[in-house]
């Protein structure tokens, strides 16, 4: 279980990582706290010729806040996010969803950027911050551009990120004081990655249900919004919808056909769906911020 | 062929520079060039906790941190670990039946410590979840469990019994 060699070239700084980048060429590799991508080359299923790490750019764990939103730097740890050492756009969601990665030492390593550059459907930020609108900023030796986590992730492992390019910071549009969330990770043990994720928030205007979003992790390669869901929410209010609803939607999103599913899928297809319904649920009951 | 990196960093304590293989990883480097060889290597893929360290005050997995990561940094390992807080952990250990063959109980130890110098009340299942990432295969988390909470209450009743100590500790 050791990694097979490489070079390591230790970044100073965001100028410094995209130079590396752009000096090394395609087999090069940015490591932003190794959690998930340390495992794999233990294992051997990632054998880059080179790693770039950003342990030492101490300027990617900066942060800004602006009145409509918060950009946090890529290095920002899922335990500084927990500990509420950098600023939560959210209304506590940010907060919760972070104490549940992993275990306390993978969240003092782990990333944001690290997190959504690996782009694993099953970890928390794809699909928490798919449901917060939130964007990747993105930087190489040509310049900074900004892709909406919507249309960041490709599928297992895959983004948007060119060779040459490091995901430098995530963007987070501020919640309306009254938008609540619902989270719920379902998994065997603690700390282990989801089986099923979802996210749930919307603005609580007395009894009525506004501009929801309704994601859901882990159930395919990349996080996946049910609007099907979402109009539930908007047409009946707050309430949760019956699981076979929920189901329903979810087939028709994942393109599944019920009878044709084994048990085994089925089972997949109602764990989603319950998950999605406790998260509605957990929205609920739960008056946030 | 592995190439090199020059590391300054300070492990319990003393400044060490040491030319270190990129490769390497934190826990390697601690038992096999310093034999610090308490930190134990478990499941090298960060799912047992065995090889729990203080990297720069915070518990992290030595097996998934690069030692070339750690320029500038302080590592403590179990060998260094120390304080109040550590012993009335050690003690309890013993009494609770806290250990068994002895293999995770280095990393339980960071792990524990790390929840007792919050100073916080942790009910009994709260304390199970800030100890889930660190795995016993004798089984043994009741006593494990018993004797974080023990060592927790002590702590908190010192702290009472002496305000003025309570702010100067570790």
């Amino acid at each position: 279980m050791k990694p097979a060699a490489f070079s390591y070239h230790r970044a100073t700084s965001a100028d410094s990582a995209v130079a590396l980048l752009a000096e090394l060429g395609e087999d090069a590799k940015v490591i932003a706290g190794g959690q998930s991508l340390l495992p794999i080359m233990n294992m051997r299923l990632a054998e880059p010729a080179h790693l770039v790490d950003l342990a030492g750019a101490d300027d990617l764990r900066d942060w800004q806040e602006s009145d409509g939103d918060v950009t946090l730097g890529a290095m920002s740890t899922h335990g500084m996010i927990e500990d509420g050492l950098v600023p939560d756009p959210c209304n506590g969601l940010l907060q919760h969803a972070a104490s549940g990665i992993g275990y306390r030492a993978i969240r003092n390593r782990g990333t944001i950027g690290g997190s959504l550059s690996h782009a694993d459907s099953s970890a928390e930020w794809p699909t928490v911050l798919s449901a917060c609108d939130a964007a990747a900023v993105i930087r190489s030796v040509a310049g900074t551009r900004e892709v909406p986590l919507s249309d960041f992730f490709f599928g297992f492992f895959s983004t948007a990120l060119q060779l040459d390019e490091v995901l430098v910071a995530v963007r987070i549009p501020r919640f309306a004081p009254d938008r609540v969330w619902g989270f719920v990770k379902t998994n065997r043990k603690l700390g282990e990655f989801a089986e099923s994720l979802a996210v749930v928030t919307y603005r609580r205007v007395e009894d009525a249900v506004v501009s929801p979003r309704v994601w859901l992790g882990a159930a395919r390669d990349v996080p996946v919004r049910l609007a099907g869901v979402e109009a539930l929410l908007s047409d009946d209010g707050p309430d949760a919808p019956p699981v076979q609803a929920v189901r329903d939607v979810i087939l028709t999103e994942l393109e599944q056909d019920w009878d044709a599913m084994d048990p085994g899928e089925r089972h997949m297809a109602q764990l989603h769906a319950v998950t999605v319904r406790n998260a509605i649920k957990h929205a609920q009951e739960v008056h946030h911020g | 062929m592995d190439e090199t990196v020059a590391l300054t960093l300070v492990v319990n304590g003393r400044e060490r520079s040491i030319s270190v293989s990129a490769r390497e990883s934190l826990a390697d480097l601690l038992r096999e060039r310093f034999s610090l060889t308490g930190t134990h290597l478990g499941c090298e893929q960060g799912v047992c906790g065995a090889c729990t360290v203080l990297l720069d005050d915070l518990p992290v997995r030595a097996c998934l941190t690069l030692a070339a990561s750690c320029e500038g940094c302080e590592v403590v390992t179990i060998e260094g670990l120390q304080g109040p807080d550590v012993e009335r952990l050690r003690g309890h250990f013993r009494t609770q039946g806290g250990l068994q063959c002895g293999f995770c109980t280095p990393g339980m130890l960071v792990s524990a410590y790390d929840v007792v110098r919050r100073r916080e009340s942790p009910t009994r299942d709260e304390i199970c979840a800030a100890m889930s990432g660190n795995i016993c295969r004798c089984t043994g988390y009741n006593g494990i469990v018993r004797a974080i909470q023990l060592a927790n209450d002590e702590a908190l009743d010192a702290d009472n019994a002496d305000p003025v100590a309570a702010t100067t500790h570790d």
